[in-house]
């Protein structure tokens, strides 16, 4: 009964670890610039991508017929045409309007103004149009969407926000938050933290198990394919035919990098070797192979789910001063 | 935070994890069913087996109308882990090319690709090109093309017919590389779209 007892009061304590806000502003911030960016590099095709037939690429409404055979549950922008038809509006003028409230909730999440309404508004818009568009939708799109997920999940708004400052200097009579309010809300901003700890690990572990089990990945042969097959072909070929004996090791490095991650990442003495790794991976896809965006949400998500403690650490030490939990 | 709602919480969280390591597990057999791998070809019915338990597990077995297989569906897009994490795993296939030839009345012909305008939407393009080239279905790449197509007479509708050209892009190994070989394209599919005819007639090799 006692070691059952103690089991409970282990997995409570690895679930609700006391967390402060900084990894959460982290997500906000680097989201807020992710969703800013996704915008833009979309601002010149974000209708003709998105538009419903006769008009586009390709058809939306293909691809939101496609959806409501899966599940009519899921977001698409056709709500909002079929909302704007009612009052007259152009399909053009809806998907332009998303456009820009999509490009706005990513400026409020930078600045921390709205956080929460921000947060979902970019979740909802996002995830809208990358299902509508899920023909032309790809990994980077899955991985913003997990992130704006837990983002309007988690205790917004963090001390480093707009929002955290107004309501600071609105309070005519600043009660100081009980400590069992403030306990628990450090308490759930632990527990979703984990939950992307967790999540990442799973996504690391998975990729690097199906590259594992190509032999492409242990002779190089598919670091190479993956440099030279087009639209990732920004490096010439020639220059990458000179390195070609480093490919076999940076494609187990890779491997090992990957599946490695779950187990070394949680580790006090690995995990900041093994986050520098990663991160300078996704750097190096990003610059070689043209996925800025990819990179960059990756890079987010990363420094988010284990960097903000390394850097608070850090801080710790130089500072010599108990560090607060919760502000 | 009071023990029942951290017990909320962590069953949620329960649910949470069991469907993104199911969707992965799916994926990752599905993989290993289609794919040359490092497990024999004998195993491939094995993997296939696993893919469709996974299937169960999520669902994907029931009814489309079923209420329990649409919410967790639902669910799954929602939270962003409808899908698995084989990123370019366990081998990066070939990658696909679309031409369209355009036939004008004075004889004249132009060769145009599917046009967006930027770096970010051109890896976008590609996946779709992917998606094209790896179904099976001849209904949907037909009709993948066709929109593709029907873009592209837009921009010039004075074109009498459009000739979709379908490939396969060959990449090279290090070595062939090394000695001369380069990039070549397999013929897949032709699509020719008539403007007078409204029609479609295709040819694969």
């Amino acid at each position: 009964m006692k070691t059952l007892s103690a089991w409970r009061e282990r997995l409570i304590d690895f679930f609700f670890p006391a967390e402060s806000d900084t990894w959460l502003a982290v997500l906000r911030i680097g989201l807020g610039l992710q969703v800013v960016l996704y915008a833009l590099s979309l601002r010149d095709d974000w209708n003709y991508l998105l538009a419903g037939t006769g008009h586009g690429l390709i058809s939306r409404n293909l691809g939101e017929a496609i959806l409501s055979l899966e599940s009519h549950l899921i977001p698409r922008l056709g709500w909002f045409v079929a909302l704007g038809t009612q009052v007259d509006l152009r399909e053009e003028t809806v998907l332009s309007v998303a456009w820009i409230c999509l490009l706005a909730s990513g400026c409020g999440l930078l600045m921390g103004l709205a956080s929460r309404f921000a947060a979902i508004l970019a979740w909802f818009l996002h995830l809208c149009a990358a299902k509508s568009g899920g023909f032309v939708s790809y990994g980077m799109d899955n991985f913003m969407t997990i992130g704006l997920f837990y983002l309007m999940l988690s205790p917004l708004p963090d001390r480093y926000s707009l929002d955290w400052r107004l309501r600071k200097s609105q309070a005519t009579d600043p009660q100081p938050r009980s400590h069992r309010g403030s306990r628990s809300r450090s308490e759930l901003l632990g527990f979703w933290r984990r939950v992307l700890q967790l999540h990442l690990c799973l996504i690391y572990f998975f990729s690097g198990l199906t590259k594992c089990l190509g032999s492409g990945w242990w002779d190089g042969s598919n670091m190479w394919r993956a440099l030279i097959r087009p639209p990732f072909n920004i490096i010439n070929p020639e220059i990458l035919a000179g390195c070609k004996y480093l490919f076999p090791v940076v494609g187990v490095f890779i491997c090992v990098l990957e599946i490695g991650y779950p187990f070394f990442v949680w580790n006090n003495k690995t995990r900041k070797t093994w986050l520098m790794c990663i991160c300078a991976m996704h750097v190096g896809i990003g610059l070689t192979m043209g996925m800025y965006l990819f990179a960059l949400i990756m890079i987010i998500l990363n420094v988010a789910a284990f960097g903000a403690g390394l850097i608070r650490t850090e801080h710790a030490r130089i500072s010599l001063r108990p560090q607060e939990v919760i502000s | 935070m009071v023990l029942g709602k951290k017990g909320v919480y962590l069953a949620g969280l329960a649910l949470h994890l069991f469907l993104i390591i199911t969707v992965s597990s799916r994926d990752s057999f599905w993989l290993l069913s289609k794919s040359r791998t490092i497990f024999p070809e004998s195993s491939k019915n094995s993997w296939q087996r696993a893919e469709q338990i996974a299937s169960t597990a999520l669902g994907q077995r029931l009814s489309a109308s079923n209420p329990a297989r649409q919410i967790l569906t639902g669910y799954s897009h929602l939270s962003g882990i409808e899908a698995g994490y084989g990123f370019f795993a366990p081998n990066i296939p070939n990658s696909y090319k679309l031409v369209f030839e355009l036939r004008f009345p004075d004889g004249r012909v132009e060769y145009e690709l599917p046009r967006v305008s930027n770096a970010a939407s051109v890896l976008r393009v590609a996946g779709l090109l992917d998606q094209i080239g790896r179904t099976r279905s001849e209904a949907f790449r037909q009709t993948m093309v066709k929109m593709l197509a029907d873009a592209v007479w837009r921009e010039h509708a004075d074109a009498t017919m459009i000739r979709a050209i379908f490939g396969s892009v060959i990449l090279p190994s290090a070595a062939e590389f090394a000695h001369g070989k380069r990039e070549s394209y397999e013929f897949l599919y032709a699509y020719d779209f008539n403007v007078s005819e409204k029609s479609t007639e295709q040819s694969t090799p």
